[in-house]
């Protein structure tokens, strides 16, 4: 589902914040990218979505080949993929269902269902009721369920995250990642950057440890400390 | 909620308009202006046409003749011009005829003609019509070869010094639109970037999801044409209001001076114009300010 080849990113600014990095992510795992902070994690996300590309190496994700993609293509890509961040990027004039609808609607994926679908994502990740909500009346645990609501709503085939939990109290996080981790109970391949070093512990999934741009560690089912 | 993409584009759209309100009415307010102008040049450049063609009906060559002859050699001319090809019909005035004429053009003020007392200094002439407008230059060179011819006037003089005069002013109607124009383009311009600025999050957002370019700026297009519209839709009602005072005017005032009643077919093909013209303002005005954003 995803290969990385060889990949070095040099930011504009000269620094290296991947540095021939070689990985294989199959479909249907479950992998925790960690690492000291300015160890590359973000990066390696970013390059995973073709928000930046690789200086050097290739990048191959469900079956894309993202250093030789054409611009136009990338929407097209992008709907495959679903992405969650650490500060949510919700629109914060619209309610928690148009924020979901939203990822429907501008990829022209509207129709008479838009609203059943949406409902029923609303349900499925706890929101029932909240539905008329906008995002500043709900706590940092909610709003970023309708951030994975929306990258969910689409069915990727793949769910990126990029420290999910960062904002939030640990007992809020594990909600979170129970959230994900039951996306990819139903088939979605699961990456996540993070810092939670107890939600590591305890889940033990794969965990991808890089330090200065490097995977020094790929543990099966690893911990957050090697 | 809307659900509809058509439904998400117009509610883009209208939100953008509303949010930027002042901008949107500068913005506005330019490109009327703009149209207006064009709308005035449009308007020249009908009256032209009428104009020669009221002109070219009337178009009459006064042949002046020398007051020394005696009517035998009057009557000479009279027949050379008569042969000339092309003449349609001539008309010898005699001096006296010509008084007359005079006393009938002033009837009510015969005080004026008190003055000239027995003496008639007006000379005699022939009046000739053409068949063809085109051919009066050179029957008019003919007919100054005549001996005993002393001066030959004709309308086309009239006629070409109204076409230097329409064409100046539908030049400066149409600089100023070209200027104008640019300027309403540059001031959409601005407008729709401010928008695009205070969109920066949700077009982001956007990216993220999947939305093509296409929909991404589609609003912004958008809102430019509406713009546009609007601008050319006060600037055709400025234009087609303005001219219709001024013909009611004129005809009320100068009812000689030929000027063209607007039908409404022709109001019709103004503001055909007019809003393709911005519509064309909006477009350009919306995407100089996305160019640099479609880039990235
Ligand atoms: N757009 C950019 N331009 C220049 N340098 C960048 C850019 N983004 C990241 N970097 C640099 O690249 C390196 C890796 O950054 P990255 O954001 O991937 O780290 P990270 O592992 O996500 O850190 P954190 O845990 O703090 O989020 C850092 O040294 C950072 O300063
Ligand atoms: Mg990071």
């Amino acid at each position: 589902m995803i290969r990385m080849k060889d990949v070095s990113k040099v930011y504009d600014a000269g620094v290296l914040a991947l540095d021939r990095v070689n990985l294989e992510i199959r479909k249907g795992e479950f992998v925790f990218v960690v690492g000291p902070s300015g160890a590359g994690k973000s990066t390696l996300i970013k390059l995973l979505y073709r928000q930046e590309v690789p200086t050097e190496g290739q990048v191959v994700v469900a079956g894309n080949d993202l250093g030789t993609m054409r611009r136009r293509e990338i929407p097209y890509f992008r709907r495959k993929i679903g992405v969650v961040f650490q500060d949510f990027k919700l629109l914060y004039d619209r309610t928690v269902a148009e924020n979901i609808a939203f990822a429907l609607i501008v990829t022209g994926a509207a129709g008479r269902d838009v609203i059943r679908r949406v409902m029923q994502m609303i349900s499925v990740v706890g929101l029932k009721g909240r539905q008329n909500a906008y995002p500043n009346q709900l706590s940092g645990g909610e709003q970023q369920r309708v951030a994975i609501a929306r990258a969910l709503i689409r069915n990727p085939e793949i769910l990126l995250a990029d420290e999910p939990t960062g904002n939030l109290d640990p007992k809020t996080s594990l909600e979170i990642f129970r959230l994900i981790e039951r996306a990819n109970i139903y088939g979605t391949t699961v990456v996540v950057a993070t810092h939670a070093r107890h939600i590591v512990d305890s889940m033990r999934k794969r965990v991808i440890e890089i330090k200065s741009g490097s995977v020094v560690r790929d543990d099966r089912r690893g911990a957050y400390d090697r | 909620m809307r659900t509809s993409l058509a439904g998400y584009l117009l509610g883009e759209t209208g939100k953008s308009i509303w949010r930027n309100k002042l901008s949107s009415l500068l913005s506005c307010g330019t490109t009327a202006l703009a149209l207006f102008l064009l709308g005035v040049a449009f308007i020249i450049n009908l009256n032209l046409g009428f104009m020669f063609q009221v002109v070219q009906k009337q178009m009459e060559i006064q042949v002046y003749l020398d007051k020394e002859l005696s009517e035998d050699a009057y009557a000479e001319i009279y027949e050379a011009v008569k042969a000339m090809p092309g003449v349609a019909e001539v008309k010898y005035v005699s001096k006296a005829d010509a008084l007359e004429e005079l006393k009938e053009m002033f009837r009510d003020k015969a005080s004026v003609l008190e003055g000239l007392g027995e003496d008639n200094p007006l000379p005699a002439s022939v009046r000739v019509n053409m068949v063809e407008a085109a051919m009066i230059p050179e029957t008019v060179a003919a007919i100054e070869q005549i001996p005993g011819v002393d001066d030959v006037e004709y309308q086309a003089e009239a006629a070409s010094r109204l076409a230097s005069l329409g064409r100046v002013s539908q030049a400066v109607s149409l600089g100023g639109m070209a200027v104008v124009g640019l300027v309403a383009i540059m001031v959409i311009s601005n407008s729709i970037r401010l928008t695009v600025d205070a969109k920066r999050h949700e077009i982001a957002i956007m990216k993220l999801v999947g939305a093509t370019d296409e929909l991404i700026v589609g609003p912004f297009i958008l809102t430019g044409i509406v713009l546009g519209v609007l601008g050319g839709v006060f600037g055709a009602s400025l234009a087609i209001g303005l001219y219709s005072w001024v013909v009611s005017t004129i005809q009320e005032l100068l009812p000689f001076v030929p000027i063209l009643n607007l039908t409404v077919e022709t109001a019709v093909d103004m503001l055909i114009v007019m809003l393709s013209t911005g519509v064309v303002v909006g477009v350009l005005g919306s995407t100089i300010s996305l160019r640099r954003y479609l880039r990235v």
